[in-house]
């Protein structure tokens, strides 16, 4: 009991850090987390655009505007080049169409005036291009034979109005699994940041010199003690998990009531007992408390960083996901990935995510093996 | 005694382990993994070809219009090639589609296209949108050529060139006359931000070097300082050298890891390099004033100043896009006041415009602000560090 309340005492003190990861995970985990409508109908996508209008508000202007504004987020923001140029660069806005004065008047005349427009260049862009050019280009091919305004813009409307049928076959709540799996990929970080420096903090702590001294002529068994260091550290482990996973609960709701609910928590189960014993192996290794706060932030930051946990793993560079290979958090966050498109429950379709089970597993071992060769050599004290 | 100082100052600074692993090493590693996650985003956002599958029918076969415009969008010598298209059986189709191979199939049914997809996306909707402006594109040319033939017959002319009726209208239809001008600047790139926060983080994290001079010299926190201020020499003298000891230090720490962004990690910092280096050397001042006055007004032993530093550096760099490039734009433009006091915003503020804008006002603006807020700190310092005297201690 005496390691037992020693261990506890020295989480207290350090209890704000823990808050901070946890703060961490909530904040990002929880970010974009409004729940969107889960429909199995078709959603088109819808680029944002700032429309500038210089000119007057009717006729084919107005129609140019109404049909852009059915098919996108129209964005407001202040008419000033800056506020726009800033919204661009942040992609609070993907394209922006400014209609020229006299632009309705001009077209009407057949001279086909020129509009500006910024872009951002992401397939955003691209797309609200495809919207302003296939209005102006219907426009223009309509123009030549119609003169009057009104039925120019009907038949517009005609034209464009025809839609494609639609079918989506996936029956997946794409939306709730996308949230369920940025969650878990960024807990991961929080997981091993966190037992990484609680653990080396509490192990530097027991081996201070003086202490050590101290336990090693008191009556107690080092057996005993080691034991009942692993059983502390394994069960702060365990209840930080506990507390990841009911917070994933709150911030997520339904979709940890499926299956893959049940594979998220036995993954990051898993990835939680191999976070704990790669603790364990710094800890054994390290003795500076000052460097520990050092070694926490290169190993969880850099592990988090390539293995696609901040950053979705489609968009790392080949590369950085083939060094990735060599860490654990790899393995964990590709199961969540594989997650978020798997409709079918059998041993044919879970066999990528057991594999990846296996080799956390495996990596446990090793630092298991490990920690035992550091220990060994350090054994002898001066 | 400045040189003494100024000498034994900049030893202490560079031998001291953590201190150098803080501001020098952790800013490049940092750099070095965002530059790992981030490369590939902005390419990644662009609009790469889209694979599709079309169902090879009767009415597909038979409908020239649909045949010719996928046949063009799915050209390798294309410009504007949008797909990769295979023609199918629906068979073949559908387990594409459940394999993830392609993001969704058209079948031309009664010439009208009907579309599956497993989800909704942005790729669904080019395709879908696409499809349907090739069935927009058959309606013109019906709605055109039937008037054309209707104007034929009201002129009272029978013997109608239907052929070359069609062929007047497709060729107008494929008239490409829509004139758009792109006038958007053409430093886009958002993810430098990041990188320009990375060294805003490391000109305040430089703060802490400050501070470490400054408690060496003050009676109250170090053994050093209580014989540095029963010593003949004047205050001023060792409290500048020590500063400047600091701020030497520091630059170099900035200078590495600028050469680093630059020649390992291919930063674009615009084409003014010299006012980016004028920019890092302000926010430099400004880290080391932050440093200086945490440690002159705040009683309280070393741990806790360091703390207090990164704490405010790290605050810092997260208002100002550090975790999240968006933040720094949601303050701006909702409660701005918070990053013109910020000094990690002023400082990606200021590379941002050198980057991004070509007028020099916001970059002038920022960089006024650093030195404001580096000159406010170093008088609250200097006021609480003057005439400090302990009878005993």
């Amino acid at each position: 009991m005496t390691v037992f309340k020693t261990f506890l005492k020295i989480l207290n003190k350090n209890k704000f850090i823990i808050i901070l990861y946890t703060v961490f995970l909530i904040g990002f985990g929880g970010f974009n987390m409004q729940t969107s409508d889960n429909s199995t109908n078709f959603v088109a996508s819808k680029p944002d655009i700032m429309i500038v209008n210089y000119d007057e508000e009717k006729g084919i202007t107005k129609d140019l505007i109404k049909y852009i504004t059915d098919n996108s987020n129209i964005i407001e923001l202040n008419n000033n080049e800056e506020a726009i140029n800033d919204g661009l660069f942040y992609r609070d806005v993907n394209y922006v169409i400014y209609i020229p004065e006299n632009y309705g008047k001009d077209f009407m005349d057949g001279k086909n005036p020129e509009i500006k427009i910024k872009s951002t260049g992401d397939y955003q862009s691209s797309f609200a291009e495809m919207l302003l050019s296939r209005y102006i280009k219907v426009a223009n091919i309509y123009q030549k034979s119609i003169d009057n305004e009104d039925e120019l813009i009907s038949k517009i409307n005609e034209t464009l109005s025809k839609e494609s049928e639609v079918e989506i076959t996936s029956k997946l709540d794409t939306d709730g699994l996308a949230k369920a799996t940025f969650y878990y990929n960024f807990a991961s970080y929080s997981i091993l940041a966190c037992l990484v420096y609680v653990i080396c903090l509490i192990l530097s702590s027991f081996k201070d010199i003086k202490i050590q001294k101290r336990t090693i002529i008191s009556s107690t068994n080092y057996r005993k003690l080691n034991r009942q260091l692993l059983l502390s550290n394994s069960l702060f482990s365990i209840i930080l998990w506990g507390v990841y996973v009911a917070l994933s609960f709150v911030l997520i709701g339904d979709v940890m009531f499926s299956n893959q609910g049940i594979i998220y928590l036995i993954n990051s189960f898993i990835f939680t007992m191999c976070a704990t014993t790669i603790a364990l192996f710094i800890g054994n290794l390290v003795s500076n408390k000052n460097a520990i706060n050092g070694i926490v932030n290169v190993i969880a930051l850099g592990s988090s960083f390539l293995c696609g946990a901040f950053v979705p793993v489609e968009w790392l560079p080949d590369g950085v996901l083939k060094i990735a290979h060599i860490l654990p958090s790899y393995y964990y966050i590709s199961s969540n990935e594989s997650l978020k498109t798997l409709e079918v429950f059998n041993l044919e379709t879970m066999q990528p995510i057991i594999t990846n089970m296996i080799v956390i597993l495996g990596f446990s071992i090793i630092f298991i093996i490990l920690t035992n060769i550091v220990s060994k050599r350090k054994q002898k004290i001066g | 005694m400045f040189i003494h100082n100024f000498k034994y100052s900049l030893k202490t600074l560079f031998r001291n382990k953590a201190l150098i692993f803080w501001t020098f090493a952790f800013p490049i590693i940092l750099g070095t993994f965002f530059n790992m996650a981030f490369s590939n985003i902005e390419s990644s956002e662009k609009l790469d070809i889209i694979n599709i599958a079309i169902i090879k029918n009767d009415d597909f076969n038979n409908n020239e219009i649909f045949k010719t415009a996928f046949e063009e969008l799915s050209d390798k010598n294309n410009d504007d090639r949008l797909f990769e298209t295979r023609y199918t059986t629906e068979e073949e189709a559908k387990k594409l589609l459940e394999d993830e191979e392609i993001v969704g199939y058209m079948k031309l049914v009664n010439d009208e296209p009907k579309l599956t997809f497993t989800t909704s996306g942005i790729n669904e909707t080019i395709f879908k949108y696409v499809s349907e402006e090739i069935a927009q594109t058959s309606n013109i040319i019906k709605n055109l050529s039937e008037e054309e033939i209707k104007k034929e017959m009201i002129a009272g002319n029978y013997n109608i060139d239907y052929e070359s009726i069609y062929n007047n209208v497709i060729e107008l239809t494929e008239e490409d006359d829509v004139r758009l001008n792109n006038v958007s600047n053409s430093n886009l790139g958002y993810t430098m931000i990041e990188f320009y926060t990375l060294i805003a983080m490391a000109c305040l994290y430089g703060g802490i070097l400050g501070a470490v001079a400054i408690n060496q010299n003050l009676a109250n926190m170090t053994n050093q300082g209580k014989r540095v201020s029963v010593s003949p020499t004047s205050k001023g003298k060792i409290i500048l050298s020590s500063v400047l000891a600091s701020y030497i230090t520091q630059l170099v720490g900035v200078a590495l890891l600028f050469l680093y962004t630059i020649f390992v990690l291919k930063v674009d910092y615009g084409n003014k390099l010299g006012l980016d280096i004028a920019l890092a050397m302000a926010g430099s001042l400004a880290g080391l004033s932050l440093g200086v006055a945490v440690a002159t007004t705040i009683k309280s032993n070393d741990n806790v100043k360091t703390g207090i530093i990164i704490a405010i550096t790290m605050l810092g760099c997260f208002l100002s896009g550090m975790m999240g490039i968006t933040m720094k734009y949601i303050i701006d433009k909702n409660i701005p006041i918070i990053n013109k006091l910020n000094p990690a915003s002023m400082i990606t503020d200021g590379f941002y415009s050198l980057y991004y804008y070509d007028t020099l006002d916001r970059y002038i603006f920022d960089i006024g602000s650093l030195l404001i807020f580096a000159f406010v700190l170093i008088a609250i310092s200097y006021i609480s560090l003057r005439r400090q005297k302990y009878d005993s201690i």
